[in-house]
């Protein structure tokens, strides 16, 4: 099996040398480099076919029908033709927009979404590279998507998109607050930013460890990716469709595969902090890695399929006073008790007794500041026939 | 000299959501609503005026058209008011089968409105696809009986155009007993959901003198805590011989406006389940109706019934001849829109969008 | 309740997507689908087509009598006058009992499938057939006789409002 494990690192030293036989090893090593990053763009492209394919396939099952089934067998050839329908569609520029930052928005966007790639590890050594600051990289690397949003929104000489953008902004800065709490935690237990650490040092994945924390940074994560429930910016039924009204053709195909792509890459962020990764037995690592990724992303879109939008009012209500909140409690919670417990096994059921504790005076909480609307609301719901 | 001017935005004709043609202009002070005038008339075809080209026979697919959704429930409330104006007896079979048509009316459309409620409130399709999954059945039925799932053209003046098929009282009865199962489903779906909670209780409130005030009927009216419901308190057809009760809701947001649709839905399945058990033998025509809609009496009458969006009633004038001289529509939709002031005042454009649904419209009925 | 709304909508959806792969999928026995069965509901036109009920109201058809394979049709005007929407036109020759029609056009693209023209024919001579694929590309939407009676053979029916018994 090890040699399934290492399948794609023996290939690359086995096409490394034979390089470095007719070049200096300095251009080999770059020309291998350079394939390596193109391979981690061609993943995220496919990720991107598979998944708009996949979405629509999975909740089309969740409303008893088939999802789209007519492009080649089971609908595989359906992202084809939707790229070849988006190729073919006019590039019109508003009047009146600032042409160059209308042209660069979307360009950010996914320049934003594809750096991501580089170092995320998909396997036992199958990564870009191994940054040892490679959480922090990421965490800046998504603010960059924030301003592509506003650059768009600012771009389009439409009042109605400014505001669109101004309400995605707010959102998309509420929420990596609590993503990046719930990060130091994760960080503080494991002792090192790198992301390829994180794995290793997870021999119990931190799901089990610390599900309080795995819970804020999912619902982080979701505000983040704009999908539903936080995925006002999309709203079909709402009256502007948000900043990218006036993208067309090329451009608007841009910000929507930066949008996949980033759910590619925060699914894989979450098997790596949360879900250990590409351990697990008997299958090779890439293997278990992705199937990982495929569990969140399913998540994602079972959530999807069922959940109403959050108002914006709400949305900002829930990021500040109860996400912010509860993300210091759980940081105070695993800094205590890595301080004051030795690693082992005897810390891990200790966190996790700590986050049930925590997670047990936080609905304590809720049920008592709610309890008289709850009453009222549980009798008009229990009424009902 | 610094102030704030209000926004005018136009929720324009073409509408993302799902109720047809319909015009807002908001005054918007930021996200907040201040201030709203509806226009409406793109859907207007003329349905009162090509009334009067046609004999009485030749309106009922006329009337199918007004709310598509219910078609049913139009034939019969046109058949309830020219039957006022002949004076003709209905054969009691003809009423059961009136009963057992208009109530699974009810239900679709309040599956409609369901369905579409939540699709505006952004889960992506799902309730709407599981409650047109039992609507199917029911428009199986409908075809079943007289040829066509929407346009139906089957109540006539004096009873219904043809009698029930054989295969229809099983299946009606297997659809019933299954659709109880499809209803506590959606309710373990959807009554409960935090984030609808959120954003639909005191949201779109309307008070029960403001609602009494404008005309309002229907669900509308109920969820807002008048028990008004005109099977009962005009007791047309033959409903008083059927036990049903009239939910109402206390707060009349748009969350009790949803409840009110399910309530409404558990009736309809207790009457339909009598009247299935109950149906007579008999005939289901008049035979002076034909002889009578050719050489009416000279007068007026007005039939109204509770149709499934509120009261759906018709004041037709007669003058002697074979057609109709006026036939006066009076829409509930249009009438249940006339409280949208009051109900969106200090809310949100999120929030517009939601109460717009929670009315359950349909332009076609709007406009005629 | 803290979420549990949120897990409940979370499980009835689930359940119907295990339930989309367990169960029955597309075309059911009988004439349309068994309310009971779970399963996915999407039937595949144009490779399976639901039959329609007897009395479905499809486009015009003209009838042929049993015996004798002429037309029924006796061009009286019955039907032009109940249309509410001035569908049919009609012309014939011969008087009394030997009238018989010689054109009939009917305006596809303004019929409502009403049925009140069968209703109205005392000679069981039209009925409403099932054809249902009307669309076309060309605009040659008002048909004749001939395609008319053709339909007619093609459903080999020769009485006017069989399944309405």
């Amino acid at each position: 099996m090890d040699v399934l494990n290492l399948l794609f690192v023996n290939l690359r030293e086995a096409i490394t040398t034979w390089l470095a036989g007719f070049l200096p090893m300095w251009a080999a090593e770059a020309v291998v480099h350079f394939g390596v990053g193109l391979i981690l763009v061609v993943i995220g492209l496919l990720a991107v076919m598979v998944l708009t394919l996949g979405e629509r396939k999975v909740i089309g099952r969740a409303q008893d029908r088939y999802g789209p089934n007519r492009w080649g067998p089971w609908g595989i050839l359906t992202p084809v033709a939707d790229a070849i329908k988006m190729l073919t569609k006019e590039d019109i520029v508003p009047e009146g927009a600032d042409y160059w930052v209308h042209l660069l928005a979307p360009m950010c966007a996914i320049i934003a979404a594809v750096l991501i790639y580089a170092v995320l590890p998909f396997g036992e050594g199958m990564w870009g590279t191994d940054l040892n600051i490679g959480i922090l990289y990421i965490v800046a690397i998504a603010s960059l998507g924030t301003i592509a949003i506003l650059m768009a929104g600012w771009s389009s000489n439409n009042k109605y998109s400014l505001l669109g953008a101004f309400r995605v902004v707010a959102q998309l800065i509420s929420y990596e607050i609590p993503m990046l709490l719930s990060i130091v935690a994760v960080v503080l237990l494991t002792g090192s930013m790198s992301m390829v650490e994180i794995v290793r040092q997870q021999s119990v994945p931190h799901l089990i460890t610390m599900p309080m924390v795995f819970f804020v940074y999912l619902l982080a994560a979701s505000a983040e990716l704009y999908r539903t429930p936080f995925d006002m910016i999309e709203a079909d039924s709402e009256l502007v469709a948000g900043f990218f009204t006036e993208y067309s053709g090329m451009k608007f195909v841009m910000f929507f595969m930066s949008e996949y792509f980033n759910l590619f890459a925060m699914s894989a962020i979450i098997t790596t902090l949360f879900l250990a990764g590409w351990r697990g037995p008997i299958l090779p690592g890439y293997v278990w890695f992705f199937f990982k990724c495929g569990v969140v992303i399913f998540f994602y879109w079972w959530v999807r399929s069922m959940m109403p939008r959050i108002r914006i009012d709400h949305l900002l209500n829930l990021a500040w006073k109860f996400l912010v909140p509860l993300a210091l409690v759980n940081l105070m919670v695993v800094g205590l008790v890595d301080k004051l417990i030795a690693d082992g096994i005897v810390q891990d059921v200790v966190l996790l007794a700590a986050n049930i504790v925590v997670a047990i005076v936080v609905i304590g909480l809720l049920a008592f500041a709610s309890r008289k609307t709850r009453s009222k609301r549980l009798q008009r719901i229990t009424a009902r026939r | 000299m610094l102030r704030t001017e209000t926004i005018t935005l136009n929720l324009g004709p073409q509408h993302p959501s799902t109720h047809g043609v319909f015009r807002l202009r908001l005054q918007l002070n930021g996200e907040t609503v201040v201030g709203i005038e509806p226009v409406m008339g793109y859907l207007h075809r003329g349905i009162e005026k090509l009334c009067e080209q046609g004999t009485y026979v030749q309106v009922i697919p006329l009337t199918d058209r007004l709310d598509y959704v219910c078609s049913m429930t139009n034939n019969q409330a046109y058949a309830v008011a020219v039957e006022k104006l002949l004076g003709l007896e209905v054969p009691e079979r003809a009423e059961y089968i009136r009963v057992i048509m208009a109530e699974l009316t009810r239900i679709i459309n309040h599956m409609m409105a369901v369905g579409f409620l939540w699709n505006e409130l952004g889960a992506y399709f799902t309730p709407a696809m599981y409650c047109f999954r039992a609507r199917e059945h029911i428009l199986d039925l409908f075809e079943m009986t007289c040829g066509s799932r929407m346009m139906c053209n089957y109540m006539r003046p004096g009873g219904v155009s043809g009698d029930l098929p054989e295969g229809f009282l099983p299946a009606a009865k297997k659809f019933n007993d299954y659709f109880k199962g499809v209803i506590d489903q959606l309710e373990t779906f959807l009554n409960e959901n935090e984030v609808f909670l959120a954003r639909a209780v005191d949201v779109g409130v309307l008070p029960a003198d403001v609602a009494i005030n404008a005309s309002i009927t229907g669900p509308m009216l109920r969820a807002s805590g008048v028990a008004y419901d005109i099977r009962k308190v005009d007791h047309y057809s033959v409903y008083d011989r059927f036990d049903f009760d009239v939910p109402t809701c206390s707060n009349g947001d748009v969350y009790d406006r949803y409840l009110q649709h399910i309530k409404e839905m558990w009736q309809s399945v207790r009457i339909i389940e009598q009247a299935l058990d109950g149906i007579p033998e008999g005939e289901v025509m008049n035979d002076q109706a034909a002889k009578a809609l050719r050489r009416p009496p000279q007068g007026e009458a007005y039939g109204r019934i509770e149709s499934p969006k509120g009261e759906l009633s018709f004041y037709v004038v007669s003058d002697g001849s074979a057609n109709p001289y006026r036939v006066r529509i009076r829409p509930p939709s249009q009438i249940n829109l006339s409280a949208l002031k009051e109900m969106c005042e200090g809310h949100k454009i999120q929030d517009i969008v939601i109460i717009l649904g929670s009315i359950n419209l349909t332009m076609a009925d709007l406009d005629r | 309740m803290f979420g549990l709304g949120i897990v409940k909508g979370l499980w009835t959806t689930g359940k119907h997507f295990v339930q989309s792969y367990l169960g029955h999928t597309g075309l059911r026995e009988g004439i349309r689908p068994d309310p009971t069965l779970g399963g996915l509901f999407t039937v595949q036109y144009p490779e399976e087509k639901l039959p329609m009920f007897p009395r479905f109201r499809g486009a015009l058809m003209h009838l042929r009598d049993a015996e004798t394979g002429e037309p029924k049709c006796t061009a009286c005007g019955l039907c032009v006058r109940a249309c509410p929407n001035d569908v049919i036109a009609v012309d014939g020759e011969g008087k009394g009992r030997d009238r018989k029609v010689t054109a009939y056009h009917y305006n596809l693209a303004r019929c409502l499938f009403c049925r009140l023209c069968v209703e109205a024919c005392t000679f069981s001579a039209i009925e409403m057939s099932h054809e249902y694929e009307l669309a076309s590309y060309s605009p040659d939407l008002v048909w004749g006789l001939e395609k008319l009676l053709a339909i007619g053979d093609k459903y080999g029916v020769h009485e006017a409002g069989k399944a309405w018994e």
